[in-house]
């Protein structure tokens, strides 16, 4: 038989991995910062750009979509070609591809430190970056199906099938979740409010975790893995099984992300369910991973990429057990909120995403560079401080976690609260922060290893930028199943079907929960006497969205006797009908404030408090982690978005009169100024047009409409 | 080389390829740049827990869907769990009734002091020097400074001035001792004081205290 001649291009492997440490230096870096400014509220300079809640986010998308996105392009753009004996499609895709994804990560950590958010987690980009995400993806995925279809091998491998369900699936995610109205160049508000919006971010929240941090990963460790050991898979049966029932599931389990808040408890139980049956598709990927390495084991000993597979792998086995145990609402009510889930992320981020990627890189980039490895016996250091790292960073955050949670829940014997002063809950946590910020260190130090080791290794060796193949022609297939093939075997051989499978497969869950949410109203019980925020408000909101005040406060008292005593009465669905977007949050570093301006709740306090608290948190507790805002103090409300704001609000269906764009500024300067004087009365000296006004005026508002009778009332 | 098909036709007399290192055989057209499968069947456990999870959530989609359980259904839950703590208070309230305890003076002090650390410090500053809240160690009052006024303070609250009701939040016994504890406050002369404000108050009249 004829063979043809191609090539496997290197270079673009080589940009992608090459971008991968770059950016896992940086997100790192920003994790290690952060992790110090949760401690050491001096870390945050009073500078709003280096600002915990700018921070934050920045380091979670650095290390989510740059770090490990650009690991996922670097396994696909290395192992597809190969397992399809073909070039990759386009050249040219890969390029924009490529500079496209590092542009919008650039373009991603300017914004969030400039405080453009849409106040969402994992999904903060502003909509011009979302529109931008959404054209590379889809680049993306044309270079993708179109290596697939100049295909020279009849079937389709395992690792294509979980490329395939990443890239169909973080397309619809994406681009459901961000479904947003534009007020501005760089806002917008989401079409979604409250527990609607709530119930899309965490289903594609959840999904990110499944469709961007776990499908691609496990096509990554079928095709890395495999090859390092020189063993085969070890069952390709269960290969097809965990593939399909585990996209089919985890597509359900968002609501986990919710449970005990006003989330409809039919959701709350759907999430619970799949979260248990996603035990066994998750290990089922595990096992296949293990096992492969059966007959290879003396290899492991010596080998630091088998061995850095092994921990990834055991490290998902073991994320993968304890998600679907923080799902069970009795184990969901102490984890919830707490640092126990900071923990559990990072079982599965330094341990699987880390590990998986830096054994890749290991076993890649001597034989991009035709060498062998600088140093393995380094390469064996960086594995075992980052194994260290990993039990640092999350044994103290598992126990502070729970400390916490159990002294938010204790009672004195004479039923109040055993520790009613929210910070001391916090400063007991000090020690920990400390212990997961060296755990964080060690981890970054190994990853400086690995720049070392690279560096180095590229040096001794030379790139190979192209390798040339050869292969023959794939001759026409049968279009229809033959007698002797499997069902999915011939499935594995039509990858167009695959791919429409593979998306109704994840489609069901997400159109089960979040179509029903919007069209059965008992799903939302109105409550009447909720309104639409004032202007002022309105800004504030806004304000607090930008500063990320989600990132440590939550807004949704569970019901339980504990929280409703140091906070007022549990949140209702129909509180939240206006919020767009809704920020319940899902850590509470600091307490919550759903019901901080209830005059005649436990946590009320006066606008002079919030002002003092604002610009100096330690001044007005001692011991507070809370960072410092001086500048809210000093700028102006932005007026000139009042009109627009109200606008777009109208056009999302929030009730204000007609023409009061025209009106609402009027309002707010009336608003501003009671609170001003309120606070010069208080002995404060500040005009009514600075954006600590525009806050407290949201704070105050926060959680009252509940507590007004229920009839319907002109907002002032 | 060829299809899959092909190979399978080719080889169909032929044994199957067995891997020598686990004598598992090995999936005959499965290669895929240079990776092979094997064709094992799935761990039996494996399946036996993904079958026991399916039970597990059918079982709790019942209770949550048909019987509307109150373990699984939040709202009745917090029901059951206030009702129970409302019948724990009115049994302690009657034992309290009963027997009062008797306490001394450090135990009085050293309570009304955690109260005062935890909760009113937070305005008052950490030795009652004022903060947003008004000095306490001097002898101006502004909602007067009598044990009754202060407990009046204490249980209704100054909410235009930010100070909520501690109804809830303190049993009597706490309000009485953080009241003996702030008394004992009275000309302690912390630095950074705030200036007095609201009236004096001579203490005279009330000499000891009680609880």
């Amino acid at each position: 038989m004829e063979l043809q001649k191609f090539t496997y291009d290197n270079r673009i492997t080589r940009d992608f991995a090459m971008a991968t440490i770059v950016w896992g230096v940086v997100g790192m870096l920003v994790g290690l910062l952060v992790a110090l400014q949760i401690f050491i509220p001096e870390m945050n300079f009073s500078l709003e750009y280096t600002t915990f809640g700018r921070t934050r986010p920045v380091h979670t998308n650095a290390v989510i979509f740059a770090f490990v996105g650009n690991a996922i392009f670097t396994a696909v753009y290395y192992s597809m070609p190969r397992l399809l004996k073909t070039s990759m499609y386009s050249k040219l895709l890969g390029k924009i591809h490529f500079w496209g994804w590092q542009l919008i990560i650039v373009a991603a950590a300017i914004t969030l430190l400039a405080g453009y958010t849409s106040g969402k987690e994992y999904a903060e980009l502003e909509w011009p970056l979302d529109v931008a995400i959404t054209l590379i993806w889809v680049i993306f995925g044309i270079n993708m199906f179109g290596t697939i279809l100049q295909r020279r091998v009849s079937h389709i491998y395992v690792a294509i099938w979980f490329y395939i369900a990443t890239w169909v699936t973080v397309a619809v995610l994406h681009i459901v979740n961000s479904i947003e109205i534009p007020y501005s160049l760089m806002k917008s508000y989401p079409v979604y409010a409250g527990i609607q919006d709530a119930l899309v971010q965490w289903w594609y929240g959840h999904n990110a975790v499944a469709f961007f941090l776990t499908t691609p990963f496990l096509g990554l460790m079928y095709y890395f893995v495999p090859k390092a050991a020189n063993r085969p898979i070890y069952s390709y049966k269960l290969s097809i099984v965990h593939f399909w029932s585990l996209i089919f599931i985890y597509i359900w389990a968002g609501p986990h992300h919710l449970l005990y808040s006003s989330l409809p408890d039919w959701l709350q139980a759907l999430g619970t369910t799949f979260s248990i049956m996603l035990i066994a598709p998750s290990w089922g990927g595990m096992i296949n991973g293990l096992l492969t390495l059966r007959g290879a084991w003396d290899k492991v000993r010596k080998d630091p990429v088998l061995k850095m597979f092994v921990v990834g792998i055991t490290a998902y086995g073991m994320a993968t057990f304890e998600g679907p145990m923080m799902s069970l609402k009795t184990v969901n009510a102490i984890s919830h909120f707490t640092d126990w889930t900071v923990g559990h992320v990072h079982i599965g981020a330094l341990g699987w995403n880390g590990m998986l990627t830096f054994g890749m890189l290991y076993w890649l980039i001597p034989r991009l560079y035709n060498t062998k490895l600088y140093s393995v016996k380094l390469a064996n250091a960086h594995f075992w401080i980052s194994t260290l790292a990993i039990i640092f960073y999350a044994v103290p955050l598992y126990i502070g976690g729970i400390t916490q949670a159990l002294m938010w829940k204790e009672f004195t014997p004479e039923g109040y609260l055993a520790y009613p002063n929210f910070l001391e809950t916090v400063t007991q946590l000090i020690p920990m922060y400390a212990t997961r910020a060296f755990g964080g260190s060690l981890y970054l130090i190994g990853m400086l290893m690995l720049v070392f080791n690279v560096i180095k290794t590229a040096k001794q060796g030379s790139l190979v930028k192209v390798e040339e193949v050869e292969a023959p022609a794939l001759h026409a297939l049968p279009a229809v199943k033959t007698k002797s093939e499997s069902w999915h075997g011939f499935l594995e051989r039509k990858p167009i079907r695959f791919l429409i499978f593979a998306t109704i497969a994840i489609l069901i869950g997400g159109v089960f929960e979040i179509i029903p949410t919007y069209l059965i109203n008992s799903n939302v019980p109105i409550i009447s006497s909720v309104q639409p925020y004032t202007p002022l408000e309105l800004q504030g909101r806004d304000i607090y969205v930008k500063e990320g005040c989600y990132n440590c406060h939550s807004q949704m008292i569970r019901p339980f006797r504990s929280e409703t005593e140091r906070y007022g009465e549990y949140s209702k669905a129909g509180e939240f009908i206006y919020d767009h977007p809704f920020q319940f949050g899902s850590k509470r570093t600091g307490p919550d404030l759903a019901r901080e301006g209830v005059k005649t709740g436990p946590i009320y306090k006066p606008n002079a408090w919030h002002y003092n608290h604002f610009i100096d948190p330690q001044k007005m507790n001692e011991g507070s982690i809370m960072p410092k805002y001086p500048w809210l103090a000093e700028k102006d409300i932005d007026l000139k978005s009042t009109a627009p704001k109200i606008r777009a609000m109208k056009r999302l269906g929030v009730p204000y009169p007609d023409n009061y764009e025209h009106q609402a500024n009027d309002d707010l300067l009336k608003q501003a100024e009671e609170i001003a004087q309120n606070l010069r009365d208080a002995g404060i000296e500040t005009e009514s047009t600075k954006e600590i006004i525009a806050l407290i005026a949201y704070i105050q508002r926060l959680g009252t409409d509940i507590m007004k009778p229920q009839v319907e009332e002109e907002e002032e | 080389m060829s299809t899959r098909e092909e190979k399978n036709h080719k080889q169909h007399q032929a044994q199957p390829e067995i891997d020598e290192v686990t004598n598992d055989q090995i999936l005959e057209g499965h290669e895929f740049d240079g990776i092979r499968e094997l064709d094992n069947q799935l761990p039996p456990w494996l399946k036996y827990l993904f079958y026991a999870s399916i039970v597990f959530a059918a079982s709790y989609l019942t209770l949550v869907f048909v019987f509307e359980d109150a373990r699984v259904i939040q709202a009745k839950e917090y029901q059951k769990e206030m009702a129970a703590y409302l019948q724990e208070e009115e049994i302690a309230e009657e034992e309290e009734k009963a027997a009062p305890v008797a306490r001394t003076q450090e135990e009085i002090m050293a309570s009304g002091e955690a109260t005062f650390s935890k909760i009113c410090s937070v305005c008052h500053g950490k030795f009652g020097e004022g903060l947003v809240g008004p000095n306490f160690t001097d002898k101006y009052w502004i909602h007067g400074g009598s044990r009754e006024d202060m407990h009046q303070t204490i249980v209704t609250g100054v909410i235009e001035k930010g100070m909520i009701s501690y109804k809830n939040l303190l049993s009597e016994r706490q309000i009485q001792d953080v009241i003996t504890y702030i008394k004992s406050l009275q000309g302690t002369n912390p630095p950074n004081q705030k200036a007095p404000e609201g009236e004096l108050y001579d203490p005279e009249p009330e000499a000891g205290t009680q609880s």
